[in-house]
């Protein structure tokens, strides 16, 4: 039985390296993204939507909250889309409530995913007492109806547009713990956790670089998802009257305008159907994420 | 010299439904030294992943040490707090498992996991791991490696990546190495290389092998000592030569009588009964009773086997022991 010696030096495998370097599977999923067509329709729409009000007000240089003439003006030269009831400028309320809208949506959405990460992440991860503790508070907020939560949150500390942005994600962050916690406990038994674990991986490694980077495309699918959610939410909470007054957004000119719908349909229907757009490009980018981060799934269809 | 690992007794259970534990590992006994390898065979089922893992301390929920003793180099692994016992992971023992296509992490390229685990157990710098983890891959003979350091695991053969997978392992510079079937799911060629490439790094770093493998040529071959486990129960240990050349216990000659010719990287069939040589199956977790486990199936069992619990494991000559009541009859 001499085989060892005799097949020391090694036969070298044929290489089996891909002509092109490289690519980090990041940069694979972003080329598969920009291949999807409704993500590109949708980032194309998000993108003219976060310009719009980031360089409408140079553009259009008028004041949301300022009364620019008599009320429901129809549009015209002077107000391009018109008056509300109170005479503000439509298109004015448009770019300004874009921003407010949009970054309460985004903020909120972050509020929710880092809530939903942390509450997941741990509660999947370590298991046992902690994860029924999590598990626990978890289903406690899950029970709630979010609406009526969230008013009752903005009623005990005020219609501020910061207390409504903290509310959103207080309400919504049960969805994405319940993925976290599902996709750590499906990855935390897979071999390369282990694997990390007998070379004296220590657990926030484990988390943070084994499991967490495995485990964030489909949470990145709800994250982005998140933020329609949001918007909706933002426009929900201003149609009942519980809007930030002070701060114009599409939301607050909906709940404002929504009793004269029939005298002047411009100022429902312009931020209503820009919270539509809105909530419809999120919803074409988070598909999107999702045939690049599922190529498996993209493959089969 | 001392041994660089003692089991003794070790018994492992499953919690079950009912709260019931049932043994899954019973009695065992073993050692392993430095520079030496120590073979764990038997079939599937049998508890050899649990027996490694109990090592490592990282059972599976559910699976618990109901007694016995791991020392490893004078530490009683059993009762380290689990920060000693972290930091023992990788620098006092490390573990390769059975399927090097999913014991890599998909999202990180093989030199950063390998200088991951340099940086954990020396202190490294980024840019100095990431040069010991060249090295390494050197080590473990992996041609062109310049362009595979920066590969992703999807990027490599089944081969290459069970040798980065040996790679980390080794970083750590661990006294006692597991491996764990580490050739099952590879092509015949390619495990005879890489049995070749764990013999020779152990011959390079005086490293402890506990190897569990199905491949008895291979335990002819590398395998100092060798046990042989049924249904959680050692039914046979003794020195490898002595022992596959003159098996004594009735399922071990079975095992052996279905390896025609012993030859490196020759792999059992999965399921072994398939042969004829050994009809039946191990008996499931629960389904243990007191007496030979192996009484089901064995060709040898008379009424002495049927009428006592599972004889002792005991020695029939230096080196060698056998757990069967007729092991002299079967001797002779
Ligand atoms: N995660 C698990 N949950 C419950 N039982 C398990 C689990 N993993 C293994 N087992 C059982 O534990 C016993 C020992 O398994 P294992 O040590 O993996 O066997 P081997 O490695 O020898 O094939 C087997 O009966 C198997 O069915
Ligand atoms: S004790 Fe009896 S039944 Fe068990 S292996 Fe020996 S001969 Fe077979
Ligand atoms: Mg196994």
């Amino acid at each position: 039985m001499t085989t060892l010696q005799t097949s020391t030096p090694l036969a070298i495998e044929p290489l089996d390296l891909p002509a092109r370097p490289a690519a980090s599977p990041a940069r694979a999923a972003l080329r598969q993204f920009l291949r999807s067509p409704s993500g590109v329709i949708g980032l194309c729409l998000l993108i003219v939507l976060v310009l719009g009000t980031a360089v409408g007000p140079i553009l259009y240089p008028v004041d949301p909250l300022d009364l620019v003439g008599g009320p429901f003006t129809p549009p015209s030269a002077d107000a391009w889309l018109g008056t509300d009831y109170l005479g503000r400028d439509v298109l004015a309320g448009l770019i300004y409530g874009g921003r407010a809208t949009l970054t309460v949506g985004a903020v909120a959405a972050l509020i929710t995913i880092a809530i939903g990460l942390t509450v997941g992440a741990l509660s999947g991860f370590f298991g046992g007492a902690v994860d029924a503790i999590l598990v626990k508070l978890t289903e406690f907020f899950q029970i709630l109806p979010p609406l009526l939560f969230a008013m009752v949150l903005v009623t005990l500390f005020g219609q501020k547009l910061t207390t409504i942005t903290l509310a959103i994600g207080a309400v919504s962050w049960t969805s994405a713990a319940r993925l976290t916690r599902a996709e750590f406990m499906r990855l935390r038994n897979l071999d390369f956790v282990k694997a990390a674990r007998t070379a004296g991986a220590g657990n926030a490694h484990l988390i943070l670089r084994v499991l967490l980077p495995n485990a964030l495309p489909p949470v990145i699918v709800s994250a982005t998802l998140a933020i329609g959610v949001a918007i909706l939410f933002e426009g929900g909470l201003s149609f009942l009257g519980l809007g930030d007054p002070n701060v114009m957004s599409w939301g607050l000119m909906l709940g404002q305008n929504r009793n004269y719908v029939l005298d002047a349909w411009w100022a429902v229907t312009f931020p209503g159907a820009a919270i539509f757009l809105a909530v419809l490009a999120i919803s074409l980018v988070g598909d999107g994420i999702n045939d690049a981060a599922n190529p498996r799934l993209r493959r089969r269809t | 010299m001392g041994a660089l690992l003692q089991v003794e007794s070790l018994n492992v259970g499953l919690r079950n439904g009912a709260g019931v534990v049932v043994p899954v590992i019973e009695n065992l006994s073993f050692e392993v030294h430095s520079g030496r390898t120590t073979a764990l065979v038997g079939e599937s089922g049998c508890g050899k992943s649990m027996t490694a893992l109990a090592i490592m301390r990282l059972l599976p929920e559910d699976f618990v040490i109901t007694g016995g003793r791991i020392v490893l180099e004078g530490e009683d692994i059993l009762s380290l707090s689990p920060k000693r016992m972290r930091a023992l992971r990788g620098n006092g023992m490390s573990m390769i498992f059975q399927e090097p296509m999913t014991a890599l992490n998909p999202l990180f390229t093989v030199g950063d996991q390998i200088a991951e685990v340099l940086r954990w157990h020396q202190g490294l710098s980024a840019s100095a791991a990431h040069a010991q983890a060249v090295e390494f891959l050197r080590a473990v003979q992996i041609p062109a490696l310049e362009q595979r350091v920066n590969a992703y695991p999807h990027q490599l053969s089944g081969g290459m990546r069970q040798r980065v997978m040996i790679a980390m392992a080794l970083a750590g510079r661990p006294k006692l190495l597991i491996a764990d079937e580490p050739t099952t799911a590879l092509d015949v060629t390619v495990q005879a290389q890489i049995f070749d490439l764990l013999a020779k790094l152990q011959q390079d770093t005086g490293t402890a092998v506990l190897l569990i493998t199905h491949d008895l040529g291979a335990v002819a071959e590398l395998a100092d000592d060798v046990l042989v486990l049924y249904a959680g129960r050692c039914i046979e240990s003794g020195a490898s030569a002595d022992l596959v050349g003159h098996p004594r216990h009735p399922y071990t000659r079975g095992l052996l009588g279905c390896v025609p010719h012993l030859k490196l990287g020759q792999r059992m069939p999965a399921v072994w009964s398939d042969l004829g040589e050994i009809a039946g199956m191990v008996p499931p977790l629960g389904a243990r009773g007191a007496d030979c486990a192996f009484l089901a199936r064995c060709r040898d069992a008379s009424d002495v086997c049927r009428s006592r619990p599972q004889p002792m494991l005991e020695p029939i000559e230096t080196d060698h022991a056998v757990s069967c009541w007729r092991k002299s009859e079967i001797a002779a």
